[in-house]
């Protein structure tokens, strides 16, 4: 189907999954993501592929990593505090080199928190809660639309660099409606063979294995993550930016809030503002090399986000010291409004002290 | 231009479905627009609503404080939402289970029976559509033909045939066919 229709955030990530050729889903219900899995209970047996109703989130990181060690297509989703208890496993899959696809639905924590959107996950997503050195890959969709276009990117860039890779979507996005067309899933097939457990039968058995009792061994293994991880943050990170060329401060935000200081650039503007606008659509690689270099001239930045100031720390290191970082911020609950941005840029730029959080 | 709507009431009078309705009737009109639910335990009791933001441009966000009109289908909903109406704005009653008052100046009302007339017309379950017929006629864009393709849309295939119904009960909202508003 490509004509546009008014879908669900989290409908559309279901069935894009199903689009990109999806094999295996595995997922515990929760609010504010649980359409996913009630969606795909019925497509994929309509579609002879997998579906468990897992008994944990342990249980269903789990399955996704012994589906994937198959080299098969599979994928997880939940929301936060679940999200939390998956963290073990991802350290291993990123250790064991397996394509794990990850939906993160963002809810409001600490703790149970609650069901009302946030994006408090960002460390949780970017920094990971598991152990060791690892690095998840990270895309955040800002719309219906991307939805659909990140889910595709995350199986397609899971299984080109063997690569845990999430999407981090909020509540409000994964229940509201907008506009939106599947397309065709536009990434190539992957060849997997060289390394998917299939059966030894005919060849050399094989092992994924994260135990490294050999230190020197250990050291190149490590290192050989790390150097993907370089490869991937120079072929694929991604980022989208807007009036930036002449602006005297520019917003940042990621996910659902994108439209928001999109709507609080063009408002500035009109006010005789010259302000712009960046987002990160990877934020694991996240974009510094180009946040430092619109800090040559641009000497404002803001950043505005639904938690007590997470990406901001990154937006920090990028700049590096050649610029003001600032931040507009509320910990969960209603996004911030255009007006409040607004109104906390004025307040910055003219040294006016914000109260924490608004 | 930007617009947003509420549309609120209790628990199964079907306010995501006609809110789903009011949203695809726009998208077909050509706007752009969102559809933003109350979710989780507001829907087990009391109060549910739905937001939808219509605008020309891409819109600027998608739950705001104010809002420009809202459709309350119970008095739950009057009382929760009178004072969120931006000024000038709109706020259309279901007469039937809310008090004909106006608390406030700088606002415009519109109340209409829509219950009773749904009864009347033989299913009390269709006041949100007769809900939709008001609100069609202060709404340019949503003409009966875009509303009847907008319901289409929304209905799925096992409920097809409820189509018509709906579109009539739609109609009865509007000063055509009844002199409500």
């Amino acid at each position: 189907m490509t004509e546009k229709q008014l879908l669900k955030g989290n409908y559309a990530i279901a069935e894009a999954a199903v689009k990109a050729g999806c094999e295996c889903y595995f997922g515990y219900p929760i609010t504010p993501q649980t359409e996913i899995g009630e969606y795909l209970s019925e497509r994929m047996y309509e579609l002879g592929r997998g579906y468990v109703c897992a008994e944990s989130e342990l249980a269903a990181i789990n399955m996704v990593i012994g589906a994937t060690s198959t080299g098969a297509r599979a994928m997880t989703s939940s929301s936060s505090c679940a999200v939390a208890l998956m963290q073990e496993g991802l350290s291993y899959a990123c250790s064991d080199e397996l394509p794990v696809v990850l939906v993160n639905v963002m809810r409001a924590g600490p703790g149970l928190g609650y069901i009302y959107p946030a994006q408090g996950d960002y460390f949780q997503a970017v920094y990971g809660g598991g152990n060791g050195d690892y690095k998840l890959t990270v895309l955040a969709p800002s719309t219906v639309q991307e939805c659909i276009d990140l889910t595709y990117r995350a199986f397609h860039l899971a299984h080109k660099y063997r690569n845990p890779t999430m999407v981090l979507a909020d509540g409000l996005l994964g229940q509201m409606m907008e506009p939106a067309e599947f397309g065709e899933y536009p990434y190539p097939e992957i060849d997997n063979s060289s390394w998917a457990l299939t059966g030894a039968k005919g060849r050399p058995n094989r092992k994924i294995y994260s135990c490294a009792r050999d230190e020197d061994i250990h050291n190149e293994h490590i290192k050989h993550l790390f150097r993907k991880y370089e490869l991937i943050a120079k072929e694929e990170t991604d980022w989208e930016e807007f009036n930036t060329e002449d602006a005297d401060v520019i917003l940042v935000a990621f996910g659902s809030m994108t439209r928001n200081i999109k709507a609080a650039m063009k408002t500035l503007r009109n006010q005789g503002i010259k302000a712009g606008a960046f987002r990160p659509i990877t934020l694991s690689p996240f974009p510094s090399q180009r946040l430092s270099e619109l800090a040559e001239k641009c000497k404002q930045f803001i950043v505005v986000e639904m938690n007590m100031g997470q990406m901001v720390q990154d937006v920090k290191l990028a700049i590096n010291g050649k610029a003001e970082v600032d931040l507009i911020n509320r910990p969960v609950g209603q996004w911030l409004s255009v007006e409040e941005i607004t109104d906390g840029v004025n307040n910055i730029l003219n040294k006016i002290p914000a109260k924490v959080g608004v | 231009m930007e617009k947003n709507y509420i549309i609120a009431g209790f628990g199964g009078q079907g306010v995501l479905f006609a809110g789903k309705i009011i949203a695809n009737a726009f998208m077909v009109a050509g706007k752009n627009v969102t559809w933003y639910p109350c979710y989780g335990a507001e829907m087990r009791g009391g109060t549910v609503n739905c937001e939808i933001v219509v605008s020309d441009d891409e819109v600027s966000s998608v739950h705001k404080q104010g809002v420009d009109c809202v459709i309350a289908l119970n008095q739950l909903s009057f009382d929760r939402f009178i004072s969120k109406v931006n000024k000038g704005g709109t706020i259309i009653c279901n007469s039937s289970l809310i008090e004909e008052a106006k608390p406030r100046a700088d606002i415009n009302y519109i109340f209409a029976p829509m219950t009773d007339k749904a009864i009347e017309f033989g299913n009390h379950k269709l006041a949100n559509m007769v809900s939709l017929g008001v609100l069609s006629e202060t709404e340019k864009e949503l003409n009966l033909a875009i509303l009847e393709k907008a319901v289409d849309m929304v209905l799925p295939e096992e409920r097809k045939h409820l189509l018509k119904s709906n579109v009539q009960a739609i109609e009865l909202g509007t000063s055509k066919q009844s002199s409500l508003v």
